[in-house]
């Protein structure tokens, strides 16, 4: 086992010192070492888009990242999406909607939502549609995960004024 | 006997039943706070992983494990000297939980190793050493059958697994004394349900012989049953949770051996073991995939377009071993008898080992490739009769009264109004009459004309609400109390898989008691804490356990309006509960809160609590050793409808609009009944565009999901989805079954729009671009040959 390293990093709002191995995933860390589990591992390949967390504000496959390439950035899980007790516009429309059904898909669809509506005040669904196309779902056919991202950018949109 | 004549909805106003509710598991869900399986974390645990075989088919010379159990970190290392050396399987037992002395197929399960952590647990895989002595494979059903082909289970002196001869009338006759006749042969493929969560389990084994299972399973009762079987121990010594599940759809219910080993190597061990696929064992070893078949269809029709007959000669791709795939090509091989009125089949059918991956159940059960046949061949028909196809089926559909050459009874049934109402919402009889049908025309005309190689296609489907075939009970059962402060609590064994049961159970009990929606519960499935529930799967929950939730809130609320009675000094005749107010009727303010009658019962001499327990198993039959006999007590139907272009310089195909109706009887909850159709029809999509597992020499290809292309946001159509005005007298509040249907004719409607739009016929799934401008040059060098 190679030897440990330490990183710095912000998750969530909160400082974190870790040690790990240069092998370690953002992910693995995030979930074994933090017990934030709510990213979730479902190709291990960057492909199916579960594991999708913010890193300075864009959007990654923390499949892919090893901890140690997050040293000194600034991370945003699922758990830290909502204010205290209150939930990001995102998450209540996927409530409303049904924007989800066996929900493992669904932090990471909501943190790739998130980062599409930080960039574009009033995506179009043709946006949508492309921005979402690597966050995978296997029970919702994606029609009301959608109709959920366009609901929660007009509420974000309105409350802004925009 | 229920009544025969159609079937109509009581005048009851629903108040909860019908609304558009968002799911119980919502915060959670959206706040990654729910737990799956990969998420327990229990202290001391180990990690799992699974020595696999490389080979289709070999003989274990040796197998010797000595220098992976001497590695630092490992904990245990299991071979097949560590199980009972029994064999499981819900039909056949035919499968071991490790191999004893040679594997059937790449994948199957060798040894297991449990180590500190899951990097150790995969470096000590590579050092058990195993020699082996290859034998000969046999991949193509067809070869299995033949007499000198190798043989996939030596005991048995044939492949063949299973055997359906069943003749209802006399179908030769009929189909030689009939006007039309069409004849084709059709092969469907695997596909795996590759849900975003592998399968996966947690173990922890204590020293009073209590072996406790975490896993992603759809049928925890069953699974138990079958963990206990294949481990030697004691139903009641294996206690199975449900943690929350990332999705089924037929792959979990425990037909592989991830349970088993992960509490094999949990007893072994001494410590909590987590044992997870990864996603190339999950397509490897893991979830069953839906049962590959060739299916030979012959339709008899007379010349006003009634169906005389219909013969059907199947032969499915059972893999290794027998897991569900008996139960499914059952279905393929009778069920479309309930969706039109044949009066004559013939059907012979045969399951057939095979070096691969076992195969099984999947959303639709055996529906999806036996429709891919047969409504193709209906659509071939009304082209010979010189018939609208919508025509054609509305003439021969099931309608309510109907018994099927089998014995199944249809009471509700709205499939005519489903077709009628999917034609519409596709504009179907505008469209067909203002296309030009390509059929002996040729591409070039066809580009000219612009609006070309446009088409339509339609299916429809019948479905079980749950089918009687685990031995003769098909029921649920279930516990609702109210606690002191008014809330309800429901306990349910069935399970929640993503289709939004908790959430229609706690409408269903909602409705019937009088309270808020907000004030009920429910539990997790645990077969420690809940009464004996078959599981997710026939589409049964919401009509078979809603039915069973609905019985016990019944006599709850019998209880309630006994003490409401005493404390009002009224009769419990005279009370009625809505929104949690017991009050009498006609006299709104003489009333006690459902808590105050709680508390009332409990807190007294002698008290007791608001607690009863309710069952429900249906009206169906298991069916006799001919096949024949009623399956389920209710079906539901639904029709699907494509108008779709096709590129003919490219072979691709465009969806331009995609409808399905379904006939669910009572909509409990719209949001999760269109989600039910939407992620169904996606499904079905995929398995007839997109979804190809490639193998060579019995090893897959593209064991991953960048190479095995389920549907993204990209692929999916616009799409419309109805309900048919429809009420299911044995249903809680009407309501029957749903999760499975929407993606049974799929393909088939693909299929015939595409033939409609460009002439050709695709007849072997999947249906691809290749295929297509293949077809499409043939055709043009056959036209040119002429």
């Amino acid at each position: 086992m190679a030897a440990t390293q330490s990183i710095r990093l912000t998750i969530n709002g909160q400082q974190h010192e870790l040690d790990v191995p240069p092998n370690r995933l953002l992910l693995d860390s995030l979930r074994y070492d933090l017990g934030l589990t709510g990213s979730k591992e479902g190709c291990g390949i960057g492909v199916c888009g579960a594991c999708t967390v913010l890193v300075n504000g864009k959007m990654v496959s923390s499949c892919l990242m090893l901890a140690v390439m997050a040293n000194g950035t600034d991370v945003l899980t699922i758990e830290g999406l909502a204010k205290g007790d209150e939930l990001d516009p995102i998450q209540r429309a996927f409530i409303e909607y049904g924007g989800f059904q066996c929900g493992i898909c669904t932090p990471g669809q909501i943190m790739a939502a998130r980062a599409l509506l930080n960039e574009v005040t009033r995506p179009t669904e043709e946006q949508v549609k492309e921005w979402m196309m690597g966050n995978l779902c296997r029970c919702t056919g994606y029609y009301k995960i959608i109709e959920s991202i366009l609901a929660a950018a007009e509420v974000e949109a309105q409350a802004k004024g925009a | 006997m229920l009544t025969m004549t159609a079937v109509q909805a009581p005048q009851k106003q629903l108040s909860i039943v019908g609304r558009r509710l968002g799911r119980v598991d919502g915060e959670e869900k959206v706040s990654g706070r729910a737990e799956y399986v990969a998420d327990v974390l229990l202290p001391g645990m180990l990690w799992g992983a699974v020595l696999r075989s490389p080979y289709p088919h070999a003989r274990i010379v040796k197998l010797d494990t000595s220098r992976a159990g001497s590695l630092a970190g490992v904990r245990a290392v299991v071979t097949a000297d560590e199980t009972p050396k029994r064999t499981w399987g819900v039909f056949v037992r035919d499968q071991p939980v490790l191999a004893i002395d040679k594997v059937r197929y790449v994948g199957e399960e060798v040894a297991a190793v449990a180590a500190v952590d899951l990097d150790t647990a995969r470096e000590a895989l590579e050092l058990i050493d195993v020699e082996w002595e290859e034998l000969p494979a046999v991949f193509d059903p067809d070869e299995a059958m033949r007499p000198d082909a190798p043989l996939v289970h030596e005991e048995r002196n044939s492949n063949v697994a299973a055997t359906i001869e069943v003749e209802r009338g006399d179908a030769e006759r009929a189909l030689a004394e009939s006007d039309v006749v069409v004849e084709e042969t059709f092969q469907s493929h695997p596909q795996w349900h590759a849900p975003i969560e592998t399968i996966g389990s947690v173990a922890q084994y204590t020293p009073n012989g209590k072996l406790t299972i975490w896993m992603n399973t759809q049928t925890l009762f069953m699974a138990r049953g079958r963990i206990a079987w294949a481990l030697g121990m004691s139903e009641a010594d294996v206690r199975v949770i449900q943690p929350y599940v990332g999705g089924g759809f037929g792959g979990k219910s425990c037909d592989d051996n991830n349970a088993m080993l992960c509490g094999l190597l949990a007893k072994v061990s001494g410590r909590p073991i987590k044992l997870l696929n990864s996603r190339e064992e999950e397509f490897l070893a893991g979830s069953r995939p839906r049962v590959p078949m060739k299916i030979s269809v012959k339709l008899g029709f007379s010349r006003d377009g009634l169906v005389q007959a219909k013969q059907i000669r199947l032969v499915a791709d059972n893999g290794a071993y027998c897991g569900k795939a008996p139960g499914v090509f059952g279905v393929s091989s009778l069920r479309h008898d309930t969706a039109y009125r044949y009066p004559n089949v013939k059907v012979q059918s045969y399951l057939v080992y095979t070096n691969k991956i076992p195969t099984g159940a999947f959303r639709g059960f055996g529906n999806p490739s036996a429709e891919w046949a047969v409504e193709q061949a209906w659509d071939i028909a009304a082209e010979k009769l010189r018939m609208d196809p919508i025509e054609v089926a509305l003439l021969n559909a099931a309608e309510p009264g109907y018994v099927s050459p089998h014995g199944n009874r249809v009471i509700s049934c709205e499939l005519k109004q489903c077709i009628r109402k999917a034609a519409e919402l596709i504009d179907w009889k505008a469209k067909r009459a203002n296309r030009q049908p390509l059929h002996g025309v040729s591409p070039d005309q066809g580009t000219a004309q612009g609006e070309q190689y446009r088409g339509l296609g339609m299916g429809t489907t019948v479905h079980v609400s749950g089918k009687r075939h685990f031995g003769d009970y098909d029921g649920s059962s279930a516990v609702v109390k109210v606690s002191e402060d008014g809330k309800v609590q429901i306990w349910s064994g069935e399970g929640e898989i993503g289709q939004g049961t908790m959430t229609v159970l706690c409408q269903i009990v909602a409705e019937e008691l009088g309270v808020p929606f907000e004030d009920v519960a429910i539990s997790r499935a645990d077969t420690d804490l809940t009464t004996y529930c078959l599981g997710a799967f026939g589409s049964r929950l919401t009509y078979i356990a809603g039915n069973a939730v609905k019985n016990a809130a019944a006599a709850v609320k019998e209880q309630i309006l006994e003490t409401a009675s005493e404390l009002l000094e009224a009769s419990a005749e005279d009370l009625q509960i809505n929104e949690g107010q017991v009050f009498v009727k006609g006299a709104r303010g003489r009333s006690v809160t459902v808590a105050e009658v709680a508390r009332a019962r409990q807190f007294r001499r002698g008290g007791q609590p608001i607690v009863a327990s309710g069952s429900f198993d249906p009206d169906s039959v298991l069916q006799d050793a001919t096949r024949y006999g009623n399956e389920s007590g209710a079906y539901n139907f639904g029709a699907q409808m494509a108008e779709v272009q096709v590129d003919p310089e490219a072979g691709q195909v465009t969806i331009l609009n995609y409808v399905s109706v379904a006939d669910c009887g009572t909509v409990v909850n719209p949001i999760a009944a269109e989600g039910q159709q939407e992620g169904a029809i996606a499904q079905g999509l995929g398995y007839a565009l997109t979804e190809r597992i490639l193998v060579e020499d019995g090893r897959p290809l593209n064991p991953n999901f960048s190479d095995y292309k389920i549907p993204c946001t990209l692929d999916m159509p616009p799409l419309k989805i109805a309900f048919a005005d429809s009420y299911e007298p044995s249903g809680p509040f009407g309501a029957k079954g749903l999760g499975e249907l929407g993606l049974d004719p799929t393909a088939a409607v693909l299929a015939n729009a595409i033939y409609d739009a460009c002439g050709v016929r695709i007849t072997n799934l999947p249906i691809s671009a290749d295929k297509i401008y293949r077809a499409l040059k043939d055709r043009e060098g056959g036209e040119q040959r002429r």
